[in-house]
């Protein structure tokens, strides 16, 4: 069992913040839902216009948690190869040998830069490292080390030339966090930090030894039946067809969440009731992460997308319309 | 103290706290559902004349009491699952989740490291302790529900002052359905007695007590004030009609010569005198034919045919046939022919035997048929405001100015309906009569037409026309009427003076006959005596 206390998980992680704060100017909620998303194990495809800041808070973000960090700059020429790693030729003391030379995936913080710009055959081979923590080359599996996150960024506004996700593999993303533009104080406070002689950079806040025991101890966290079974109506609220669906989800959504989402929601809850300085899950800690956790999730149809409905405004809905019982 | 028993005692004592509030604001509700049962089944009660002043008093304080009591303890002992209790709490007092996920942790924590369960429950009660029970779950009176609560209180304070009439109704039909069953139990009774007479025949105890059990029934079916009232009436005048005239001038003429026989000791008629004299004819009958003429001595046998022939001579008037059997005894008697004499002598002790059981048959249906007039009217005087109720009801106006009152005056031979109408009359200047007084204009309305107040001719149907002056038309039709009160002139075209006089007459008649029930004669005297002129 982890030695680590609520309190000292609330330490870690507002220490994170604090130092990703030096660089980052606002951005508490993008960070916020990042942050819960590493510590859950999960991970986490930003999306957002350019120059918002995505790459940079992911390359701090990397800074501060003291762990090994790559960066791939997603293009419609990268091979899977390229990211997972290749077998080369090698002649050691007269023997010549093929060797495995690992990739840039194999890192514990892996920034998957503008990854719909790759094709579909490199962004399964990221993928299926998402899912299973490992890589397979020339029939030779290669697990990847502990923690190891994906944070994956994507622009939602040039679609020519880009390959977007698959629904499939939107899911394997824990969260998915739209980054919004910054307001004016905000903006101003950016030019001020970028364009002086001076850069701030973030410290070391935790371990990679941390971050594991951040997370073993999120996944102790206890949750009340009731709210899981709170989580699951939500969830299945999500279909369409379940007698709990909200009228924007009858109307507006085509295929609902998957129980991966259901996944992310305790997950995400967990985490976020212990950075609030709790050891069980509330149904507060479950509305803040669910539209980070669910709106890659949920498919809209496209009277949606012609009346310009968004899966944000579906689970806000959704969240006000089922309330959680006292039975 | 382990913090489970610390969670335990923390949830038992938030759980007491929400029984006491569940249970004051059960008996909130339901005390306003007890104010609204008790003023609607009190509005009902007291609208169908159902429910008196104190009756409806018990109902208001006992339901307003009960219902309320009741909802508070079933909300208090109504069983609260713990766990519901938890979650229930983690709303009210925004524990997040914190109770009843450490609830859960005590009862089911299999899967959670102990490390973590001991965390969680001290952070639960950590967090408990904060909470203030007083400011975050007060024990408050809803003031909506006190303000709904005055309301109903004084719409049923409106009811208790307001619904006097209402109440003076159920009192008035709770009196006649009392003298009803009093009046059934009477007859009841009376057939009981009639059935244990033996000087009636079987066939004289079916014909006087069918129309008794006929009525008896009646009452029970509908024990209405009118229903009861005709029924009573109606079978007296049954009965009335069952009773000779002439029965009783013939039991006086026994009577008479029992008298006069019983005086004469030693003599052989003295027993049969005795048992005539107290009315025993039966008895005197008995024996009259047990004298054995052929035992007796010639002195005796005269002196019997002495006897025999008084009697016949004072029956000859009442009964003709008893008395020329008599006679005959007599004549036989002296002839010496006893074997007639006896056979005569048998004879009219078989007629006085029959004229015995006519006159105790006439006796006990005139007796029977004034009983039944006396319960009518000790029916009527228990519902003699109940019209008047049942108008203030509908009107809720008090009867006054121009009257009508309908008088059912049958009695004796049943036949004396009168009507009288007058504009001024109120019911205590009509005398003591019991029958309804106040059926005038504006008093919400006019009482239905019944039959048993239907005017009839003087003397009942079988009574004689009566023939007023008129201006001058030969079939004597009176051609207007106005107001009958005494003093005022109206516009009657026929002379008071004239028409009195008939009237009174016939209104001297009717009470000699004994047409009319007895206790209305001394009512109709006095009626007749403020008309003078």
């Amino acid at each position: 069992m982890t030695e680590l206390s609520v309190d000292q998980f609330r330490e870690y992680a507002l220490r994170v913040e604090s130092e990703v704060g030096k660089v980052i100017v606002g951005q508490t909620e993008v960070v916020r839902h990042v942050l819960v998303s590493i510590l859950a194990g999960g991970h986490v495809l930003l999306e957002g216009v350019p120059g918002l800041g995505k790459t940079m808070l992911i390359r701090t973000l990397g800074e501060a948690l003291d762990l090994k960090f790559s960066r791939i700059q997603f293009t419609p020429d990268l091979m899977p190869a390229d990211i997972l790693g290749t077998e080369i030729l090698t002649d050691q003391d007269g023997r010549r040998e093929f060797r495995f030379r690992p990739g840039p995936l194999f890192a514990n913080l892996v920034l998957a830069d503008e990854i719909n710009r790759a094709t579909p055959k490199t962004q399964s081979a990221l993928l299926e490292a998402m899912q299973e923590a490992s890589v397979t080359v020339a029939q030779q599996t290669y697990h990847l080390a502990e923690p190891f996150f994906v944070l994956a960024t994507q622009n939602p506004l040039e679609m020519e030339g880009t390959y977007p996700l698959p629904e499939a593999q939107l899911d394997r993303f824990f969260f998915k966090v739209n980054v919004d533009l910054p307001n004016a104080q905000e903006m101003v406070e950016i030019m001020d930090r970028t364009t002086g002689t001076e850069t701030s950079s973030a410290g070391k806040a935790v371990s990679g030894a941390d971050i594991v025991q951040m997370r073993a101890l999120a996944r102790a966290v206890p949750i009340a039946s009731h709210v899981k079974q709170y989580i699951a109506d939500l969830i299945l609220a999500t279909h369409p067809e379940d007698a709990n669906a909200s009228p924007l989800v009858r109307k507006y959504v085509r295929y609902g969440v998957s129980p991966r989402g259901g996944q992310a929601l305790v997950l995400g809850g967990k985490v976020t009731a212990l950075m609030a300085g709790r050891y069980n899950v509330a149904f507060e800690d479950i509305h803040a992460v669910a539209p980070a956790a669910l709106r890659h999730r949920l498919l809209l149809n496209f009277d949606a997308l012609a009346e310009g409905i968004r899966t944000d405004d579906v689970i806000d809905e959704l969240l006000s319309v089922l309330q959680p019982q006292v039975n | 103290m382990a913090p489970n028993t610390d969670l335990s005692q923390t949830l038992h004592a938030w759980t007491r706290r929400l029984r006491l509030q569940r249970a004051l604001a059960w008996s909130s509700r339901g005390f306003l559902l007890g104010l609204a049962l008790s003023l609607g089944l009190g509005l009902l009660g007291a609208y169908r004349a159902r429910l008196l002043q104190a009756e409806f008093l018990l109902l208001v304080i006992s339901i307003s009491l009960l219902v309320p009591i009741l909802s508070g303890l079933t909300a208090f002992f109504w069983p609260i699952q713990p766990l519901k209790a938890a979650r229930t709490f983690d709303l009210l007092f925004h524990l997040k989740e914190r109770l009843s996920t450490a609830f859960e942790l005590v009862q089911h924590s299999e899967h959670v490291p102990a490390e973590i369960i001991d965390r969680q429950l001290q952070d639960t009660l950590s967090a408990s302790a904060k909470v203030n029970l007083r400011r975050e779950f007060p024990l408050r009176y809803n003031l909506r529900e006190g303000a709904v609560a005055l309301l109903l209180v004084v719409l049923i304070g409106a009811v208790w002052f307001r619904g006097e009439s209402w109440f003076k109704a159920a009192q008035r039909a709770r009196d006649v359905e009392q003298a009803v069953a009093g009046q059934s139990t009477q007859i009841e009774e009376i057939i009981k007695q009639i059935e244990a007479n033996e000087e009636l025949s079987e066939a004289q105890k079916e014909a006087l007590t069918s129309p008794l059990k006929e009525a008896q029934e009646s009452l029970q079916d509908n024990p209405s004030l009118e229903s009861s009232v005709s029924v009573l009436t109606s079978t007296g005048e049954k009965l009335q009609a069952l009773s000779d005239p002439q029965s009783q001038q013939m039991s006086e003429a026994l009577k008479e010569t029992g008298d006069q026989l019983a005086g004469q000791e030693g003599s052989p008629l003295q027993s049969v005198g005795e048992d005539l004299a107290q009315g025993n004819n039966v008895s005197a009958a008995s024996e009259l034919k047990n004298i054995d003429v052929g035992e007796l001595s010639p002195a005796e046998q005269g002196q019997l045919a002495d006897q025999l022939e008084a009697m016949a001579d004072s029956l000859q008037s009442t009964n003709p046939g008893l008395a020329e059997q008599l006679q005959q005894a007599a004549d036989a008697l002296r002839s010496g022919d006893t074997e007639s004499a006896q056979q005569a002598l048998d004879s009219a002790a078989q007629s006085l035997a029959r004229a015995g059981q006519q006159i105790t048959s006439s006796e006990t249906a005139r007796e029977t048929a004034s009983q039944l007039q006396e319960g009518a009217g000790e029916v009527l005087a228990a519902g003699g405001g109940q019209q008047q109720a049942n108008q203030g009801g509908q009107g809720d106006q008090p009867s006054q100015g121009s009257s009508q009152s309908q008088a059912d005056g049958s009695g004796g031979s049943g036949s004396g309906k009168g009507t009288s109408e007058g504009s001024d009359q109120t019911g205590d200047e009509a005398g003591s009569s019991p029958i309804p007084q106040d059926n005038g204009p504006g008093d919400g309305g006019e009482t239905s037409y019944e039959e048993i107040y239907a005017p009839s001719l003087l003397g009942g149907e079988d009574g004689p026309q009566v023939g007023l002056p008129s201006s001058g038309e030969e079939d004597g039709e009176v051609i207007g009427q106005g107001p009958t009160t005494p003093g005022d002139p109206g516009q009657s075209l026929v002379p008071y003076s004239d028409v009195y006089s008939q009237y009174e007459e016939i209104n001297n008649q009717a009470i000699e006959n004994n047409e009319v029930p007895q206790q209305f004669t001394e009512i109709i005297r006095n009626y007749f005596d403020s008309l003078k002129p």
